[in-house]
């Protein structure tokens, strides 16, 4: 297990990036083949908040765990942003981060700690960060500063906005964790945890790692998608439960067992994002957006299980 | 002396001592209940209570179904929504297309269910995956199909069901108690339901023997559609329109309710004895919290609370009889 994805992992994020790339020209055709700086920049913003929600579920995904609790803490890290910007801009920014690691903290004490199963851990704070973002905001508000809002929405010069940017820093800073030791530990536990136990790794303290790790980029997130609505809402985070494990599954992580690549989660986030613009520009309702997001979900895991199936009965015959 | 040890062994079993517990903790909150509001223990009170936990109920009857097995069903929420939609787009309030609408409401839950099973049993998707898709594809499709804004009403005779009285009891708990009699018979004296334990508890000794595991698991997610379908329309009757989002509130309920009850979430052992006490429990909660005017904020908080505390208890009894 060295420090590069393994091969799987890469071919992943080659299929997951050729995906983005088809849709992205059917997108670019139905527009009339028409792609402006203003659309690159409305891409990047438009996908920043599930590409580091996702990428935080990269972290849990990997070690055999799921988090449906990094939604609602998109919510509460925003709520309390949105709250508390106008006393000190860098204090609300510090608070939603603290909180955000106090969530994952939490979630981490309930799986690793009392070793409750990840899926009713993350379901009961699910519930709970829901109840926190409904209690200090019960209906969307606060303020943002204007000049924030547009600076990381509007920044930068055309080619490099700063929303892409900020994309960019995302994937490289997570794939340069994949490379430490944290990184190659977090894969092997991943890939078997009591073989990793017994050559060493720190188990326990990997998985606590990758549950505060995704609950900051939730958090993250959530302040993003704050700061780029320019207010705060107790529920905007609900959708991303679903979505952060779809763009993890489209980046063809597989969903037991320690292998995929941040650069696939990332391909993944940008190809559910396109998809809203392609019904846009398609002249379908936006009544067809969870239907298409269920459908390709749940059609990329079919397709991967039956091509897996396949391959294996072809090398059953060659034997 | 045996007799006694076995006696306490199978005793000290969560199946067992989870439905008591949580029986224990509803009759505290009765207490608390009839201490802020008088009348709160009153008989006609408790079987409204009932009345009111028994859409939640019958939801939960199908997650049961699925988390024996060691799955679980996160598709309810839009398959309850696309059930009652459909139901009163078909019946339009007309008592004489109700059986049309029936049919149509359980049959999308069904069929939901099967496409669920299908991609669980046979492409071996994860049921997390599978079921959240699921859940998207019902969204999409219920919003397709009412283009947004659902229409019609319940038919009289749905209505009655879901909220008249025969004599002194609302019909629907009648319903609920008749359903729950006839799942715990399955689960317990039947070939099925033993089936269903034997996957949940170790799919491989369950395939060894000879069971059928892609047909069990199938018929687990379609059973589970199928009460998902039925909540739907009984919930219609309930609120006499379908709303978009109506099933959201059946969700994390449901598979509480299961865990309450004293079900493990990886399969194999659970009761719908104690789900039904466990959706009992949740309603009454939610009861007293709503007269101690407590925010729906602070309700999500105190149900993922009570989650976390009663599995941690039930782990405690499981290790005393280890």
């Amino acid at each position: 297990m060295g420090p590069r994805p393994s091969g799987a992992a890469r071919q992943g994020a080659f299929g997951a990036t050729v995906t983005f790339i088809v849709l992205f020209v059917v997108d670019f055709l139905l527009k009339g083949g028409h792609f402006s700086a203003f659309d690159l920049k409305t891409l990047c913003m438009n996908a920043l908040p599930l590409v580091l929600v996702a990428l935080g579920q990269f972290f849990v995904v990997l070690t055999n765990g799921i988090d449906l609790s990094l939604g609602p803490m998109m919510s509460v890290s925003g709520a309390i942003a949105a709250l508390t910007f106008s006393t000190s801009p860098i204090g609300a920014v510090l608070l939603a981060m603290v909180a955000a690691a106090g969530g994952g903290l939490a979630n981490a004490i309930l799986v690793v700690r009392l070793r409750l199963p990840p899926i009713l851990a993350t379901l009961a704070t699910m519930s709970i960060f829901q109840g926190v973002a409904l209690v200090i905001l019960p209906s969307p508000g606060g303020t943002v500063p204007a000049g924030l809002t547009a600076f990381l929405t509007n920044g930068g010069p055309a080619l490099l906005p700063v929303p892409l940017v900020l994309l960019v820093c995302a994937a490289l800073a997570t794939g340069w964790t994949m490379t430490t030791r944290f990184g190659i530990w977090l894969r092997a536990v991943g890939g078997d945890e009591g073989a990793a136990r017994s050559s060493g790794v720190a188990v326990s303290a990997v998985k606590f790692g990758a549950y505060v790790l995704a609950a900051l980029l939730a958090g993250l997130g959530g302040l993003y998608l704050a700061i780029a609505t320019a207010n705060g809402s107790p529920t905007i985070g609900d959708s991303f439960i679903l979505l952060s494990i779809a763009a993890v599954v489209l980046g063809r992580v597989a969903i037991v067992g320690g292998r995929g690549s941040p650069l696939g989660v990332v391909m993944g986030a940008l190809t559910l994002t396109i998809i809203g613009s392609l019904l846009y520009f398609a002249n379908l309702s936006s009544f067809y957006q969870s239907l298409i997001n269920g459908l390709i979900l749940v059609g990329v895991v079919g397709f991967d299980m039956i091509r897996k199936r396949f391959l294996l009965a072809v090398r059953g015959g060659r034997q | 002396m045996t007799n006694t040890r076995r006696m306490r062994n199978s005793f000290a079993r969560p199946v067992v001592l989870a439905p008591l517990t949580i029986t224990g903790c509803t009759v505290l909150l009765f207490l608390v209940g009839s201490i802020l509001a008088r009348g709160f223990m009153a008989p006609s009170n408790v079987l409204m209570l009932l009345a009111l936990s028994a859409d939640l109920g019958i939801a939960a009857i199908g997650e049961t179904v699925v988390i024996l097995t060691g799955g679980i069903d996160l598709s309810i929420a839009w398959n309850v929504t696309a059930a009652s939609i459909i139901f009163t787009g078909i019946t339009q309030g007309n008592e004489g297309h109700l059986w049309i609408g029936v049919a149509a409401g359980l049959g999308v839950g069904a069929l939901a269910g099967l496409a669920n099973g299908l991609g669980i049993a046979k492409l071996n998707i994860s049921p997390i995956v599978m079921t959240l898709g699921m859940n998207n594809i019902m969204q999409g499709l219920t919003l397709i199909y009412s283009q947004g804004t659902p229409s019609g009403s319940a038919p009289a005779s749905i209505k009655e069901i879901a909220t008249g009285w025969l004599g002194p009891i609302p019909i629907i708990v009648l319903v609920w108690i008749g359903l729950a009699i006839v799942v715990s018979a399955c689960l317990h004296a039947t070939r099925g339901g033993r089936y269903l334990y034997s996957v949940g508890e170790s799919p491989m000794v369950s395939r060894l023997t000879g069971i059928d595991n892609d047909f069990v698991l199938i018929a687990a997610y379609t059973v589970s559609g199928f009460c998902a379908g039925l909540t739907g329309i009984l919930f219609t009757g309930f609120s006499s329109m379908s709303f978009l989002g109506m099933g959201d509130q059946f969700v994390l309920p449901a598979i509480a309710a299961v865990v309450l009850g004293g079900a493990s979430i990886y399969g194999g052992r659970g009761s719908y004895a104690g789900t039904f006490v466990g959706a009992f429990f949740l309603t009454v909660l939610t009861t007293v919290l709503a007269i101690v005017n407590i925010s729906i904020g602070f309700r999500n908080i105190i149900y993922g609370l009570v989650i976390i505390a009663a599995v941690l208890l039930y782990r405690a009894y499981t290790r005393e009889r280890e």
